[in-house]
């Protein structure tokens, strides 16, 4: 096993696969700087490439380039408030909020030491769990699938203002997010729901225009009446020295990181969840480190820890998603899918065989998302500074590119001009949302999750009827569930009682 | 507009086409439509006759491949129909299934299935379904006396896994209960494996690793056919009764044409002609073959003749055999 750790990083650093790696890494950078060309795309324009490569080179290739695409669109994030894709967008919340307030530089050191942190996390604990990996996805069935989306759900309490009114509010959102998440054709009675005889919302709303619309719509509508550079009026010299500062942050909450980490590991494992799942979950999960109100209220306002979550568990999921890939050729993703088509290019059957017989080759895959992230991080380190720089532009400057690329941005993705409609419409909710102080990210966790606990529910009372649910697994998930639920109920009454004790 | 395009498009095929136009494709691009999203088998297909179509095509133009996914391939189809050009520079490939959208009147349809300028068809799926192997049951015929409920994984209606396990409970009176909503047919994989399901339907070229592991065993098959399944029983030759075997064999008809590849209505013939030529060469062309094969792809070609007979078959059903197919299946996925 320890062996094989080990062969597996010898096989990446061998001269061929390591410059196989680097060309990926190199291209990877590029398009996730272009916009509108996503991971996905460029994956499936690079397969035909592998076909003359062996295992371990065409691995390194593919894996490099893919694990640089979801580092590059947190910077997006950061700088801009334009999600890349579906799975960077709770970096925007504080990251993009600590970039107004002139911390581009810190926000970015963060959010690339945490991810750093993530990948090297998620890679130890995939090496750890590979003995006992094939029985935990296994005891995980659908009715756990949908607890762990119900415990999902229960992060909306701490993602919520507190308070009865914010908790109602949020929990209002997030019930918005489900329901938009049932746009489209059920798959267990073929209804079309929501769908107006529109044929374009047939198959549901894509997550991409939708939260373009939501998060980068708002921020533009900002800049714009604001009449500044995204960082205001800060004096220029106060910017640069920041980036250091994200990463002694990035240690300083080390835990929270690690624990972001695991969560992204183990929401990557578990197959049918999804990159946006992980990211979300881990952000609540950092909004619970909140210990009083007034810190709780920090959260979308530029609070660093709401930046190292989702950045911690959106490397280490990479590592994590490549398990039901490998072992069960279940992809959690479509970029995993492309992935698995490469599998089959290079002789490879993905199944028990690649923990056991090409277990080495399985930890090589590990390997390579680990040092691509390695080498991204620091090259993006070098450049940081400049690019925090950007935040000072002036915003009539900054506004035409960024418009550009959020309708580049939504529409290549299904090439429809449905999905313009559906990010105008969402940019005009988010827009209402931030000025009526309803919070955004509980609704992204319902739309996100929607689907999962519709489906999963129907399976496991289809399959289970009421048995389900005193499942071993079940009911520690649910009890995890309402601990969620009433965590920061409880931690603001404990802050408002020592507040009266002080006092009195 | 439906009618004066096809009109149109009638009198263009009747010989009306500019004996001008010889297809000279140099420096020109050429787009594969693509009515799902990238990575699928839809998409893997095209990608690959788009690296090797351009050698067969005079003047080696690019062939691209443009993914327009949405409402199961609708959109896509109606973009080719009536929106593209009939300049012989859109080609378009769908969900195989739009024949039965268009047969069942689903809302939105705007093409013709018998009318594109068909190129032909460059795959068949093979439907079977397979079932657990721990379970007793080692012959259709078994598993139909077996008096014991079997749980059949879907991922829901509209797609094979769950319409061709429903048509053999209610036409064929199996004890199946089908529960729907997992996301893709390896989802199911690992619900068979982890035991909450025990068996589901799929294509077999989808499911021949996991019979070659022994995790399932297949047991009944649909019409469309290939090498390790020939000996199954077909569903259609079970049906108890005349309505039972047509609904059966409708389901199944849009399978042999598995990968469809259809041109705008009205491309001039002589352009047609070139392309039917070039698509039936290039599936015979031993890299596309060995590339496909390393990547687990089966293709059977199919000239267009054949498949558009198929469609004209499957569309001059009578009315009741097409409301009663109604009532079981619907389009989806």
């Amino acid at each position: 096993m320890i062996e094989a750790f080990f062969e597996g990083l010898l096989l990446v650093l061998q001269w061929k696969a390591f410059a196989f790696m680097l060309l990926g890494i190199v291209l990877g950078f590029w398009v996730g700087l272009l916009p509108g060309l996503g991971g996905t795309t460029t994956l499936a324009l690079m397969l035909p490439f592998i076909y003359a490569m062996q295992p371990i080179e065409g691995f390194a290739f593919l894996l490099g380039m893919h694990a640089v695409v979801a580092t590059t669109g947190d910077i997006t994030s950061v700088l801009f408030g334009v999600p890349d894709e579906g799975t960077t967008a709770a970096t925007i919340l504080d990251g993009h909020a600590m970039a107004k307030k002139g911390e581009a530089g810190r926000a970015l050191g963060a959010v690339l030491a945490s991810s750093l942190v993530g990948a090297l996390v998620g890679a130890i604990a995939l090496a750890l769990a590979v003995p006992v990996v094939r029985p935990l996805v296994l005891s995980f069935g659908s009715p756990e699938l949908f607890m762990i989306a119900i415990v999902g759900l229960a992060f909306i309490a701490s993602l919520s203002a507190s308070g009865a009114r914010g908790m109602m509010r949020g929990f209002l959102v997030g019930g918005l997010g489900l329901m938009v998440a049932t746009i489209g054709q059920d798959p267990q009675a073929g209804v079309a729901r929501y769908t107006f005889d529109v044929l374009y919302l047939w198959n549901g709303i894509d997550l991409v225009p939708v939260l373009i619309g939501i998060f980068a719509i708002p921020e533009i509508i900002d800049l714009a009446v604001r009449g500044t550079s995204i960082a205001g009026e800060l004096p220029k010299g106060s910017l640069n020295k920041g980036a250091f500062e994200g990463v002694k942050d990035t240690f300083r909450h080390f835990w929270l990181t690690i624990r972001c980490s695991l969560i992204g590991t183990f929401i990557g494992i578990m197959p049918g969840l999804g990159g946006a799942v992980s990211q979300w979950m881990a952000y609540g999960h950092a909004a619970q480190s909140a210990r009083t109100d007034e810190e709780r209220r920090g959260f979308g306002q530029g609070d660093v820890r709401g930046v190292l979550g989702p950045g911690a568990a959106n490397n280490s999921k990479e590592g994590g998603a490549l398990i039901p890939t490998v072992a069960f050729g279940v992809p959690g993703s479509s970029s995993m899918a492309i992935l698995l088509g490469g599998f089959f290019v290079l002789g490879l059957a993905p199944g028990p065989d690649m923990l056991t017989k090409h277990l080495t080759v399985t930890f090589s895959m590990v390997w390579t998302i680990v040092l691509a992230n390695v080498i991204t991080v620091v090259a993006c380190f070098l450049l940081l500074n400049h690019l925090a720089r950007l935040t000072t532009v002036r915003g009539q400057l900054l506004i035409p590119v960024i418009v550009v690329l959020i309708f580049i941005g939504a529409y290549t993705g299904n090439n429809h001009y449905g999905d313009i409609i559906v990010m105008l419409v969402f940019g005009a909710v988010g827009w209402l949302m931030v000025v009526g102080g309803w919070p955004r990210a509980p609704f992204v966790l319902g739309l996100v999750l929607g689907k999962i606990a519709e489906n999963y529910l129907y399976i496991s009372v289809a399959r289970y009827e009421t048995a389900w649910l005193t499942r071993p697994i079940v009911l520690v998930l649910i009890a995890l569930a309402i601990a969620v639920i009433l965590y920061p109920l409880i931690q603001s009454r404990r802050s408002r009682m020592k507040e009266a004790a002080r006092h009195a | 507009m439906k009618k004066a395009l096809a009109l149109i498009a009638g009198l263009v095929l009747l010989g009306g086409a500019p004996q001008g136009a010889i297809a000279q494709y140099e420096g020109k691009t050429i787009t594969i439509v693509v009515g799902f999203k990238t990575g699928g088998g839809y998409d893997r297909t095209a990608r690959i006759l788009a690296r090797h179509l351009p050698k067969y095509l005079p003047g080696k133009p690019n062939v691209i491949v443009q993914n327009m996914p949405g409402a199961n391939s609708i959109i896509s189809a109606n973009h080719v129909f009536s929106v593209a050009k009939p300049d012989g520079l859109t080609i378009g490939t769908f969900n195989r299934n739009l024949v039965l959208a268009q047969l069942t009147s689903v809302p939105g349809v705007k093409f013709d299935m018998t009318k594109f300028a068909w190129i032909g068809s460059a795959a068949s799926e093979s439907t079977v379904l397979a079932i657990r192997s721990d379970l007793p049951y080692k012959s259709f015929e078994e598993l139909r006396k077996g008096g014991k409920t079997v749980v059949i994984g879907a991922t829901g209606p509209g797609a094979n896994t769950y319409d061709f396990p429903l048509l053999l409970k209610e036409l064929l009176g199996v004890d199946l209960k089908i529960v729907s909503g997992y996301s893709s047919s390896s989802d199911i994989m690992l619900a068979l494996e982890r035991k909450e399901v025990d068996a589901r339907a799929g294509s077999y070229s989808s499911l021949q690793s996991f019979v070659d592991r022994g995790v399932v065993r297949p047991l009944v098959r649909a019409r469309a056919v290939e090498p390790g399944i020939e000996k199954l029983p077909v569903d259609e030759s079970l049906a108890p009764n005349a309505r039972a075997k047509a609904i059966m064999a409708l389901r199944s008809a849009p399978e042999v044409v598995g990968r469809p590849y259809v041109m705008t209505p009205g491309t001039p013939d002589a352009m047609l002609k070139v392309m039917r030529e070039a698509f039936a060469k290039v599936m015979k062309d031993p890299e596309l073959i060995a590339e496909a094969k390393k990547a687990n792809m089966d293709l059977e070609y199919m000239p267009a003749d054949e498949a558009l007979k198929i469609m004209k078959e499957t569309l001059s059903q009578p009315k009741d055999v097409v409301e009663a197919f109604g009532k079981y299946i619907k389009f989806g996925e």
